[in-house]
């Protein structure tokens, strides 16, 4: 049986017996190669979901959807390996009870996909363990190595560049799980702390601040990298800072739902390069 | 007998327009994103492209611009205002749905107040655009009464010949007469017919949709919930749109000094319509999509008799969750008896 069968019946059989009031999964978009979000909420409509390789944005976001889950009734959501981290760190920072959270996992294997085991984050827990030990392969992205090889200053004018086209859409705001915040210091306007202005300027406030508020929690799903839609390689910094979280403070986003965020927790042997 | 513009007289065409002054700009692939940029010669353009990602509402409606220069004396509050900067310019090879986009928001920019930074840039610019051969699955000006060759906004139409040797050339509006007149020897005739334009299947039926969006008891179906249930909430769609003209004012600086700009804005986003009471008169996602879709197809219609969308498709085509006007028109047809 297919995983994409495999996980219809199961969603079936949850709504049906009522202990999920919704799936949030992928159904077919515009052409053939897009996948867009779909909110199952009845048995009759599970043969509208669509689960295979195409399916990669981090559906995690959604559930944080204001008074969602109030009602404390469960919801069902597909979820990639890095939208399981997203949920430990949503659990971990108060956002959501992942008791509420029904999992549908799955992974890229080659070409394919496959299932992952287990319903709830907790069952997850060896599995994002071993994820933890097996560095990413983008570690060798080759633009990563330019950059790295880069004078600060080569650096500087690439993100100069790359910026610059910034629109302040905010996409990569809206698309990112873990930008949840029902106010954006962007838009906190008395005072206004970051200017609003899409200028150079502005736009390095923005993406700056927004890397740092990322930083020890971006699970690298690279929902705001497909979303911008000036192409500006977001991943480039979300790589950085996931490598910088690694190797200053042995973090790895997502690890567990009891983990403390990395910016906001104190440790006697932190690594104090950065203090002058 | 018909003129055409052959493709190797481009270097010269931009030359002879920039000696008199004009700068030419032109869509232009730069860090992996193509937009409507200033050119020295023709080899940096793109042309052979569906449309640039960005549209060309930038050239006349930049997203930040500042507007006024204040400093807050002891008694009195020195401004200083900045005007629209000024300067002909010839765009080359804008998509009949980017220069229709333009002159949809013609009426918007002049109605209750006459925005000088529009049409200081309007008048001072020649639209030079080419019809379209090639479409993809997103384009849709066919739905909106327009086509890949309407002449709405563009002051010349060139239409490509066989081979892309160059383009046959149609004069739309005086300026573009005058535009062309200075490269006149430049041009050839010719006898060659033209590639036809692309086919791009009708979408929905327009008509019918603004018929049900009318009707006041739709306001409050539970059809804009269901549609835009996976809308993010980010202004994409709106930014990328030709013809979404709205903009926020900010005063940037410190208690006593600073600019006024005017910044691109989104009814996308909550703080939109967010009151200084913290009320929300817009306050779910699916108030804010009908918003969109109802002042395209309703209101600004219905004010100013001109759909407020040329079918460029780019909300569709970039929306990170695969939305869009076409299928909120379409799911809407389907509603229709
Ligand atoms: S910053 Fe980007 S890659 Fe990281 S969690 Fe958010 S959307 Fe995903
Ligand atoms: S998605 Fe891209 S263009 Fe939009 S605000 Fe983010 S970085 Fe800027
Ligand atoms: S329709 Fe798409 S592009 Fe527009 S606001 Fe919603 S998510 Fe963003
Ligand atoms: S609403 Fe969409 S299709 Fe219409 S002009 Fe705007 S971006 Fe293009
Ligand atoms: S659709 Fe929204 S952003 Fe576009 S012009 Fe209308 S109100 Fe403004």
């Amino acid at each position: 049986m297919s995983i994409e069968v495999q996980y219809r019946n199961r969603a079936k059989e949850l709504l049906s017996n009522g202990e999920v009031k919704l799936v949030v999964g992928y159904t077919g978009g515009t052409t053939p190669e897009r996948r867009r979000p779909v909110f199952i909420s009845s048995a009759e409509q599970v043969d509208r979901l669509v689960l295979d390789d195409l399916c990669i944005a981090n559906l995690s976001g959604y559930l944080v959807t204001e008074s969602l889950l109030s009602d404390e009734k469960s919801v069902a959501v597909f979820l990639r390996p890095e939208g399981i981290r997203s949920i430990n760190i949503l659990a971990a920072e108060n956002q959501l009870n992942p008791d509420q959270i029904v999992i549908f996992g799955f992974e890229p294997a080659g070409n394919t996909i496959k299932a992952l085991d287990g319903t709830n984050a907790l069952e997850f827990s060896e599995f994002v363990v071993s994820l933890s030990e097996n560095p990413s392969v983008s570690d060798s992205d080759p633009v990563i190595e330019k950059l790295e090889k880069m004078s600060a200053q080569e650096r500087f004018s690439f993100w100069q560049d790359e910026f610059s086209k910034c629109i302040k859409c905010y996409a990569c705001r809206q698309a990112c799980p873990m930008c949840y915040c029902r106010r954006c210091i962007v838009d906190c306007n008395q005072p206004q702390w970051i200017n609003t202005s899409p200028h150079t300027l502005g736009n390095f406030e923005w993406n700056i601040i927004r890397a740092f508020h990322l930083a020890g929690r971006c699970v690298e799903c690279g929902n705001c990298d497909r979303a911008c839609p000036v192409n500006i390689p977001l991943r480039l910094i979300n790589r950085r800072m996931a490598v910088e979280a690694r190797e200053s403070f042995d973090h790895f986003a997502g690890l567990s739902m009891t983990q403390e965020p990395v910016l906001a927790s104190f440790k006697k042997d932190d690594s104090e390069t950065f203090i002058l | 007998m018909p003129k055409i513009l052959s493709a190797d007289k481009l270097d010269n065409c931009i030359e002879r327009w920039k000696s008199s002054g004009n700068t030419v700009i032109g869509p232009v692939r730069k860090s992996n994103i193509s937009a409507y940029r200033p050119v020295e010669k023709a080899s940096e353009f793109e042309l052979d492209i569906v449309l640039p990602d960005l549209s060309i509402k930038e050239l006349f409606f930049p997203q930040t611009e500042p507007i006024l220069k204040y400093a807050i004396r002891k008694q009195a509050i020195d401004t200083t205002e900045f005007l629209p900067p000024s300067g002909k310019r010839i765009v080359f090879g804008a998509r009949p749905c980017d220069a229709s986009g333009v002159a949809i928001d013609d009426p918007l920019f002049g109605w209750d107040y006459r925005d000088e930074y529009w049409f200081q840039r309007r008048n001072e610019t020649v639209i030079v655009s080419i019809a379209c051969v090639k479409a993809d699955d997103f384009c849709m000006c066919t739905s909106l009464n327009l086509a890949p060759d309407s002449t709405m906004g563009s002051d010349i139409l060139l239409r490509p010949i066989n081979g892309g040797k160059g383009w046959l050339v149609e004069e739309i509006t005086d300026r573009g007469r005058d535009a062309f007149a200075s490269i006149a020897d430049l041009l050839q005739e010719s006898t060659e017919s033209p590639v036809p334009p692309a086919a791009v299947p009708e979408k929905f039926n327009l008509e019918a949709c603004v018929e049900w969006l009318k009707n006041p008891e739709n306001f409050e179906s539970r059809f804009w919930k269901e549609i835009s249930v996976r809308c993010i909430g980010c202004a994409s769609c709106t930014y990328l749109c030709p013809t979404c003209h709205c903009f926020d004012i900010q005063d940037e600086g410190d208690t006593y000094s600073g600019i006024r700009r005017k910044n691109w804005d989104s009814c996308s986003f909550a703080l939109f319509t967010m009151h200084t009471s913290g009320h929300n008169p817009r306050s779910t996602q699916s108030a804010r999509w009908r918003q969109r879709i109802m002042h395209k197809f309703n209101y600004f219609p219905g004010k100013f008799s001109l759909n407020k969308c040329s079918g460029c498709g780019r909300c569709s085509r970039q929306c990170p969750v695969d939305m869009g006007i076409t299928e909120t028109l379409q799911e809407i047809s389907k509603l229709l008896p």
